[in-house]
Order: C-alpha cells, then structure tokens, then sequence
C-alpha cells in the first residue's frame, strides 16, 4: 500500500521536472522540488516500516537492494535540485528511478529470512557500502547521459532551446568526478567487508564467485575511470562514455547473476 | 483633442545622410508647445520622432527642418506622420524593439527611457503622454519576459559568449586569449568581459598592437612566440589574425590538450582566412567554431526572432486597447458617472453587510446616498467646471477609479 503511494508521489514528481525542464516556469520548478521532498520522504518511512516488518535491513533479495539504490541516489539528488544549475538532472533521474520502483514494487515486500547471528553484524556493513557505491553510479550514469546530450548540442550550437535548461559541461564534470571517487571508496570499502564476511562463514567458493565476479566487475569499472582521470587526464566526453558503459555492465551483470544464481543474495541467511 | 501625433523619421525611409542632420531635443520642443499641450522626442543612431499633443504637425515640421536646414518638403517625403492609435502602437513597437534594425534588440528600451527622463526633467510631456510611454514600457517588458524574442543572441560576440556559458559555466574563473588586435576580437572579448571573464591574455605579432588593446580592456600583452604556452593555460580562444595560412594547427592543440590534461578549450575564430584548422575541432576537449557556423547559428536567430513577431504584436494589440480604454474614460462626464456608480456600490455592500428590515434599508439607503453625494459635490463641480486632462487624471487616481490603477495597487 506504502509502496504504491511512493510510486504515485514519484511520478508527480518527474511530471514536475519534465515539466520544468520545457517550461523553465519557477512555480512548476518550487512544486516538483517539495513533491521530491515529499517523495524521498515517504521512500525512506517505506524502508523504515519494511525494515521493522522483516527485522533487519531490506537489502537481501534484488528487489530489496534496487530500492535502497533507488532511494540512495534519490538521497543524492535532493542535494543537487537545490542549485539552480543542476535541478534539471532530476528530470532525467525521475524516470528511471519511477519505472524501477515500479518494476520492483510487487516484489519488495517479499522477506527472503532471517540471518544467521555470525552475519547480522557483516551484512549491513557489506551491503550498505556496496549500494551506496552503487547509487553513486546511477548518478554519474544520468549526469554522463547530460553530458553527452549537452556536448552534441553544443558543438552543433543549438543551445537556446531545451538545452539552456541543461547544467554547463564543467558543473556535470565535476558531479561526474565526484561521483566516481565517492563511489569507488564506498565499493571498495564494501568488498572489503564482504571479502572479510565471507571468509567467516564456511561457505563453498562456488556459492559466491558469482557475487565476487559481479563485484569485481563493477570494482574494475570504477577502478578504470578513476585511473584515467588522475594519470591520463580523461576528461568530460570520454568518462561519460565510460561510465554509461560501465553501468550497463553492472546492470546486465546485476541481473544475470540474479537469474543464474537466485540464491546468490541469501549468503548469510538462516537455510 | 486626447490624439497622440507622432511625426517619425526612421532607417526604414531615411538615409543615414539625413538622419544624422535631424536632432530634435526637449528643449526645441518646449518652444513650440503651448498652453495644455505636451510632447516627447527621441533621436538613436536609427530614428529620430516627435510624439506630441495639441501640436500643430506643421509647427514640427517647420521645427524640424529649421533645426537640421533640410527642406520641409525633402522631410516629409522620408517621414511617417501617424495619428491617434497608430502613433501610439507605433510607440509600443519601438520601445519594444519590434521596429528596429535588429528585431528585438534590446538597447532601444533603455534610449527610451533615457530621452523620456530628459523630457521629464524638460517638462514637456503631460498626463497622455506619459501613461502612453509607462504602458510601452509596460509593453516591452511583457515582450521580453513572455515571448522568446530576447532569448536567440544575434551578435557573433554574444553567442560566442553564450557558448562559452554553456561549457564552462560560470566564466569567472575562465581566461581568455585573444591572438590578433582587430576590432571584432576586441568587441567579442569585451562581451565576454561584461560576462565577468577573469583575466585577458592578447597576443599580436605586432606587440605595440596587443599593448594599445590590453589597456584598453584591462589585460595582459604578451609576444607571439609565447602562444603555446598561453594556450595551454587559458581556457577561451579568440582567433582574428590577418595571417594567409592557419596559426593554430591540429598538431600544436594535442600537444597543448597532453599539457592542459584535457581540459576543455573553446576556441572562436572569427579570421578570413581561418587562423585555426578545421581539424582542431575534433580534438578531444576542444569546441572550435569560426566565422561560418557562428554566423549560420546567428542566421538561425534570427528567423526565431521573426516567428516570435507575432507573439509580440499581440501584447502590443492588448495593451494598446487598454490604453484606448483609458483614454475613453479620460472625460468629465464618463469620470463623474464613475464615481457614482463606485458611490453606489459602496451603499449596496453597506446595506448587505447589516441585518435590517426593508424599511430599515430604506432609510439607511437614502441617508447614505445624501451623505456621500453630499461629501463628493465639490470635488464634481471642480471637474464639471475645469474638465481638463489632469484634473480628470487626478479624480480617477484618487478614486481609484480604472481597474488596472486598483490592480496595481493590490501588486
């Protein structure tokens, strides 16, 4: 029932930015600011009362895990629609983050167990730092997306239409960097723990390659873009297109395991 | 006697030749202006006009050709002389920018207001021709916010400026490089000046050159042989050389893009011939335009200005009957039935408000109507007696009597 009223609240909301976005009208953008308000709101009292229901942190099934990614960048982005050249990311956001929930809402509530004690102290830890990392990605991933609609726009110098709502090269640039580094030290962290959990649990290395692959993977995407910032200078177009890359490979990677292996999210799960 | 005349001699009819011989100040016009009569000019690089009231055209034609020493007949052949309404959409348009040059430029509304201070400052405008000057800028500034007539640059200098917005944001922070002193590198580096550019870098083969330009815009000459390192440290580009062969080649900006670390360079040449290759612009990091895709950029602004004319007209046609709607009102008669009809409303929301039976209302209702016709007699004998423009004008602010005063006053 809560579930639906969030989803309700964030499709109001990409209706106001979208909205925004053509108009440019201040009314339209103070409203869809309030309603997002109101919407990361009623998506955090959602995981609150669905973690209270399943007692521990609602991140055990995939579902699980793509709503806390979704409200953690949501969390994210009520920063960024405060400046005023950045408020329109949230136009872009919006749908996605509205057709996931959508996708993922049947399926949320579902509590896949309890865990086993060695693990309540792991799990959390692990998993949070993963997920933040991760929604740190789905960030840089729609700030690429801008970038590389704003830079063709600009080279063909049709900038006094929609795109003078979008935020300027460097300012998506520099959300692109931050993401990125945040992001990379939230995963590594994450797989650290992860690695430590996993080897205080007698657990056969077969049962988690899966999850080890699928967080290598995003690992090295992370990795990559970072290094090539620092040591070669990559800049704007190139790491955008890095990291549109390297989100689809999370995402088809996320899914796979997930299909292949729909157990690999209940490591540390009471059998 | 409530006609606006306009007599407008503008680049539409009139040679620049002629143009530049006619300048009609406040205080040529304060000469022939009599007793209720009022007038307002403007003179700008495009167009000189008189807007008057009670004026004879002829004594402003006389005026005018005695002031410039051209003949009558020679003014009246290049001028338009409109009446009533067409002069005062006439007015709406020009403040607007719709009569201009350039359609929807901006800088007119300020000349505008500017000759009206002096005419202000003079005394020759009244009450006609200043609620027609306050509804044209009025009118302009509705033009600006809801039409998108301001929005499409249609400078070279300007949308270069605009680009530079759009990859840098905030150009505070940015430094420019100007390699060549011509006047159009000048002109586009001071736009980006006004933008709030940080600091300027000029570079000239002849060095007095890049001297004499970085006074004139507060920044720093330097010799020619220093350009590649000034490329790697600026951010914005602007090209105007008169060199035969490009100065700027694909190899040199690698080379400079491995020491900038990629960081964006935007590069406008605006020489003919190119001073940078073409092939600049696929550099990674780098945004090259010259003369041709700003100015096809520039072309496309203005087809934009021109589709939004008729938005623009439209506001200019609904304040326009706005202001006719005043000026029907602007009578002894019209104002006086006005005050008796707000006098009336005034016993009606009396009588409603109390609880009283119908006799009670009746007696309430005639007592009030004696006791404010009573208090209103003076002032309707004054305006009965005196119906001048100002006196009407003042009657109806006092009482608030137009809907859009209230309006107004309510904001």
């Amino acid at each position: 029932m809560l579930i639906s009223g969030v989803l309700i609240l964030y499709f109001m909301t990409c209706i106001g930015f979208i909205g925004y976005l053509f108009t440019r009208n201040r009314q339209i953008v103070i409203a869809a600011r309030i309603l997002f308000i109101l919407s990361v709101t009623a998506h955090l009292v959602f995981t609150i009362a669905l973690s209270v229901k399943i007692h521990h942190l609602p991140v055990s099934s995939p579902p699980q895990a793509v709503n806390m990614m979704v409200l953690l960048a949501s969390v994210v982005f009520t920063f960024l629609i405060w400046k005023k050249l950045t408020t329109v990311l949230a136009a872009f956001f919006l749908p996605v983050a509205t057709f996931s929930l959508g996708f993922i809402a049947p399926s949320v509530g579902h509590n896949p167990g309890l865990f086993v004690e060695s693990s309540k102290y792991w799990y959390p830890l692990h998993t949070l730092s993963v997920i933040t990392g991760e929604a740190f990605f789905i960030v840089a991933f729609i700030t690429s997306v801008v970038y590389l609609i704003h830079e063709r726009v600009i080279k063909r110098g049709a900038i006094h239409n929609i795109a003078s709502s979008l935020p300027p090269l460097a300012v998506l640039d520099r959300i692109l960097y931050t993401c990125l580094s945040s992001g990379f030290i939230a995963i590594t962290i994450g797989m650290m723990l992860g690695a430590l959990w996993a080897s205080s649990l007698d657990l056969e290395y077969a049962h988690i390659a899966p999850k080890i692959l699928s967080g290598i993977l995003t690992w090295f995407v992370f990795a990559f873009s970072v290094h090539q910032r620092f040591a070669i200078g990559w800049r704007g177009r190139r790491t955008a297109v890095i990291t549109v890359i390297g989100f689809l490979v999370m995402i088809i990677g996320f899914i796979s395991i997930n299909l292949a292996y729909p157990h690999a999210h209940g490591i540390g799960l009471i059998p | 006697m409530n006609l606006i005349g306009c007599i407008s001699i503008n680049h539409k009819r009139a040679s620049v030749e002629l143009r530049e011989k006619i300048c009609i100040e406040p205080e040529h016009m304060a000469e022939i202006l009599g007793k209720d009569c009022e007038a307002y000019t403007l003179n700008t690089c495009n167009r000189a006009e008189i807007y008057f009231r009670g004026v004879n055209p002829n004594a402003v034609y006389g005026l005018i050709s005695g002031l410039s020493g051209i003949p009558e007949e020679s003014i009246r052949e290049v001028s338009d002389h409109l009446v009533g309404s067409e002069a005062v959409r006439h007015l709406f348009k020009v403040a607007s920018g719709l009569d201009s040059l350039v359609i929807g430029e901006s800088q007119i509304l300020g000349q505008v207001k500017d000759t009206y201070r002096a005419c202000l400052a003079a005394g020759i405008t009244g009450t006609l021709l200043n609620k027609a000057l306050h509804r044209a800028f009025r009118a302009a500034k509705r033009i600006r916010t809801e039409t998108d007539i301001g929005k499409y640059p249609v400078s070279i200098a300007s949308e270069a400026a605009d680009l530079a917005c759009h990859i840098f944001g905030d150009i505070s922070a940015s430094t420019v490089l100007i390699i060549g002193a011509g006047d159009m590198a000048g002109i586009a580096a001071k736009r980006l000046m006004s933008r709030g550019a940080k600091k300027m870098v000029i570079i000239n083969r002849t060095h007095s050159a890049a001297c004499d330009l970085a006074r004139e815009l507060n920044g720093v000459p330097m010799p020619f042989e220093s350009l590649k390192t000034e490329l790697a440290s600026c951010d914005i580009v602007i090209s105007s050389t008169g060199a035969p062969t490009p100065i700027i080649t694909r190899d040199t900006i690698e080379a400079v893009m491995k020491q900038r670390k990629n960081k964006a360079i935007f590069i406008i040449d605006i020489a003919v011939p190119r001073d940078v290759e073409s092939g600049v612009g696929k550099c990674y990091n780098c945004y090259l335009y010259d003369i041709d895709s700003l100015k096809s950029i520039v072309d496309r602004h203005f087809s934009k200005r021109k589709e939004q004319t008729s938005k623009a007209l439209a506001i200019i046609e609904t304040e326009l009957d706005s202001f006719e709607k005043w000026i029907e009102a602007l009578n002894a008669n019209t104002t006086i039935n006005d005050l008796f009809s707000l006098l009336e409303s005034y016993i009606q929301e009396q009588i409603d408000v109390l609880p009283l039976d119908e006799k009670e209302s009746a007696l309430l209702e005639k007592t009030l109507r004696t006791s404010l016709r009573r208090f209103v007699h003076r002032p309707v004998s004054f305006l009965k007696d005196h119906p001048g423009i100002d006196h009407i004008e003042h009657t109806r602010r006092l009482f608030q009597l137009d809907e859009d005063y209230q309006d107004r006053h309510k904001r």
